[in-house]
């Protein structure tokens, strides 16, 4: 009797096992370099006092509480959100702002800074969170899509002028901030399997174009999308995201091999004018 | 038992290349041109089924029957940068993926050969993946049809019967990037360098199936379909704008398919939205009126502005239309359980019938097709550059 009950103590200590999590991000500004070395401004969510050339993403747990405090370095006001949980309004230069935040809803969320829209989150002040339920054992990949174009970013950033959004003409296209052949050395970008196991990847538009990420090798099903529900249970190669938009997508694997996955706007597989340095990755795929 | 082993290797050999049901020569040129609308003549690369061909954009339409063993016979007649074929949204394996680096490459006066097993019904690409960005902009693409087994009229097996289909596929041309300085370039994928592209994509026209304005209102493009019948729209968009197919309400369009697979539910709406690589299959039906207009546009990725709306126009026809001056053709019946087909069409002058193989069967200016002695399936008749379909059931 005593041996069950311990063991269903701990049985249960397991399931609702959760985290208290200290997480400081401070914006601040500073260079970014892309893929054929042309550096760009660029305005960031950072973990640590020195500048990070992309915003973090964030898995955590149902359950969890996390103390955040966003500290803004930057010389202009800023503001935090993230979407179905927090706002933290205005943040002028130099200030702070904490608060506990206990994660009770599971999915995928966009934090940002949402002030000056959309111009301080296209250079960087923008980034994934993805909170699992404690039962989600998947293998997960985040992919944070991001394009720029280099002219905005020094004229954002430079506060030399607001650029118009029907001039925008992105040059650079990445996946968690690196193109093609980098971004097949990001863990959490590449898919890497083997053949039956399933994994999923969870998608996050946070630029401001249209993307077509297209599968060579294998269809996906559409677990979410946070814009299109009747999407939801299709099985596809080809996948639609718009600006702020997220999907998850679940593959099981039925053959081996490195498959690429590109944006099929196949301008958007170069960076800088040369091709195939843009928005391109492979899944790898064991037998 | 060296001798043996090497027996068991041919035989082996033998059974796999006689268990392809299907074989397909496409040959890659990288010398052509389209004429546009206004007049403006630029050069292109692209496929074309038969050496003698010239090559337009898109390349022919491939039709394949579900679970067919298929071989593609590439051949590459072009000096220059090699190119492959990739077969989107066949999920083959990565041998046959055609993407240079990962398979093989098809160098000038090569053949390349990619073998596959044709999966589900539904709508595919094929394009040449090497440097993808400059060759499928330059014409390197086409359409690959799958039909069910049972009956080639279904959007799938025990899918909705439809009477006809048509296949709209969408791109643009920015004419700079067809300048001789932009499309000639090396490249190997043994040591892969760089390849530069033009720093914008402004395209000028905006296609579908190759034609574009002044072009699609010619009724040697309308689309002709019988009244009160169900028709299957394919639609593609292989260019690097976003398009959005815009039907009358009066066609109660429903899209059912995207991508090779039945939607899990139909998505009833006249406005279908088709990203560049996505495939959607979208059923209308005709009603009495004379015509039909769907709109297309264009838009920019980047921006969301429309650029473009073309215009595609839907033309009721009766069996017995004089169709003498209008590049339309209708058989009847079609599907036929007995192989007899019948048409008012006068033939000017020779029309040819293939099979699957690409091989000529027939050739007449007959208005009665007897295909009685022919096994049941899907045969093409080529008439003054255009094909149709038959199918015998």
């Amino acid at each position: 009797m005593n041996k069950l009950f311990i063991f269903f103590v701990l049985l249960k200590a397991t399931s609702s096992f959760s985290a208290t999590i200290d997480v400081r991000l401070i914006i601040q500004n500073g260079t970014r370099t892309l893929v054929d070395g042309t550096q760009v401004l660029a305005k960031t969510f950072s973990t640590s006092t020195s500048f990070s050339e992309n915003s973090d993403t964030f898995i955590w747990s149902k359950g969890d509480d996390v103390n955040l405090k966003v500290v803004n370095l930057d010389t202009d006001a800023h503001s935090f959100k993230i979407d179905g949980y927090i706002d933290f309004g205005n943040i002028p230069a130099g200030d702070s702002i904490e608060q506990n935040i206990q994660l009770t809803t599971a999915g995928v969320f966009r934090y940002y800074d949402n002030s000056n829209q959309p111009y301080n989150e296209y250079v960087g002040l923008s980034g994934l969170i993805h909170i699992k339920e404690l039962t989600d054992n998947s293998t997960y990949f985040y992919w944070d899509l991001r394009e720029i174009d280099s002219v905005w970013n020094a004229e954002i950033i430079s506060n030399s002028a607001q650029p118009t959004l029907t001039d925008y003409e992105p040059d650079y296209f990445t996946v968690n901030g690196k193109s093609h052949p980098n971004v097949n050395g990001d863990p959490i970008a590449r898919p890497v399997g083997n053949v039956g196991q399933e994994f999923k990847i969870v998608i996050l538009n946070n630029g401001l174009s249209i993307h077509s990420m297209h599968f060579h090798g294998y269809h996906l099903t559409i677990e979410d999308d946070s814009k299109k529900a009747i999407n939801i249970g299709r099985s596809k190669d080809t996948f639609p995201i718009y600006p702020s938009e997220y999907l998850v997508l679940s593959c099981t694997p039925d053959k081996p091999g490195e498959y690429p996955v590109h944006d099929h706007n196949l301008a958007a597989v170069s960076s800088g004018q040369v091709y195939a340095t843009g928005m391109f990755l492979t899944l790898n795929i064991a037998p | 038992m060296r001798i043996i082993f090497i027996l068991i290797i041919i035989a082996n050999s033998i059974s796999s290349f006689s268990q392809i049901d299907y074989t397909q020569l496409i040959v890659g040129r990288s010398t052509g041109n389209i004429l546009l609308h206004d007049g403006a003549f630029p050069r292109i690369f692209g496929f074309a089924n038969n050496t003698s061909d010239i090559i337009e954009i898109p390349g022919p339409i491939l039709h394949m029957i579900e679970g067919d063993s298929v071989l593609i016979d590439f051949l590459n007649m072009s000096q220059g940068a090699p190119h492959t074929i990739h077969l989107h949204g066949l999920d083959v394996d990565q041998e046959n993926d055609g993407v240079p680096s990962l398979s093989f490459q098809v160098n000038h006066a090569e053949h390349g050969f990619y073998r596959f097993k044709a999966p589900h019904a539904g709508t595919y690409i094929y394009h040449c993946h090497v440097v993808s960005t400059l060759h499928v902009q330059a014409g390197m693409y086409g359409v690959i049809v799958v039909h069910p087994q049972e009956n080639s009229y279904l959007t799938w097996a025990g899918g909705e019967q439809y009477g006809r289909d048509f296949v709209w596929n969408a791109s643009e041309i920015d004419t700079f990037w067809h300048k001789n300085s932009v499309l000639n370039h090396l490249y190997d994928a043994a040591t892969p360098q760089p390849v530069a592209v033009p720093d914008v994509y402004a395209p000028q026209y905006f296609l579908i199936n190759g034609k574009s304005d002044s072009q699609l209102a010619d009724p040697a493009n309308y689309n002709y379909a019988l009244p009160n019948e169900d028709v299957y729209t394919r639609l593609v968009n292989i260019g690097y704008y976003g398009v959005r197919y815009i039907f009358p309400s009066s066609l109660n369009a429903r899209t059912i398919s995207s991508d090779g697979r039945p939607l899990p539910q139909q998505q009833i709406g006249d406005t279908v939205e088709v990203l560049p690589g996505e495939r959607y299959g979208t059923m209308i039906k005709t009603g009495t009126d004379a015509n039909y207009l769907v709109q297309v546009e264009y838009f920019d990725l980047n921006t969301q502005v429309v650029h473009s709306t073309q215009t595609l126009t839907i033309q009721l026809s009766q069996v017995g239309l004089d169709e003498s001056n209008i590049n339309f053709i209708l058989f009847y019946p079609n599907p036929s359980n007995d192989g007899q087909f019948f048409t008012s069409t006068i033939f000017e002058e020779e029309y040819k019938i293939m099979n699957l193989m690409g091989e000529t069967i027939l050739s007449s200016q007959s208005q009665h097709i007897d295909l009685s002695k022919y096994s049941d399936g899907i045969y093409i008749i080529r008439y003054k550059g255009n094909s149709y379909k038959l199918v015998k059931q």
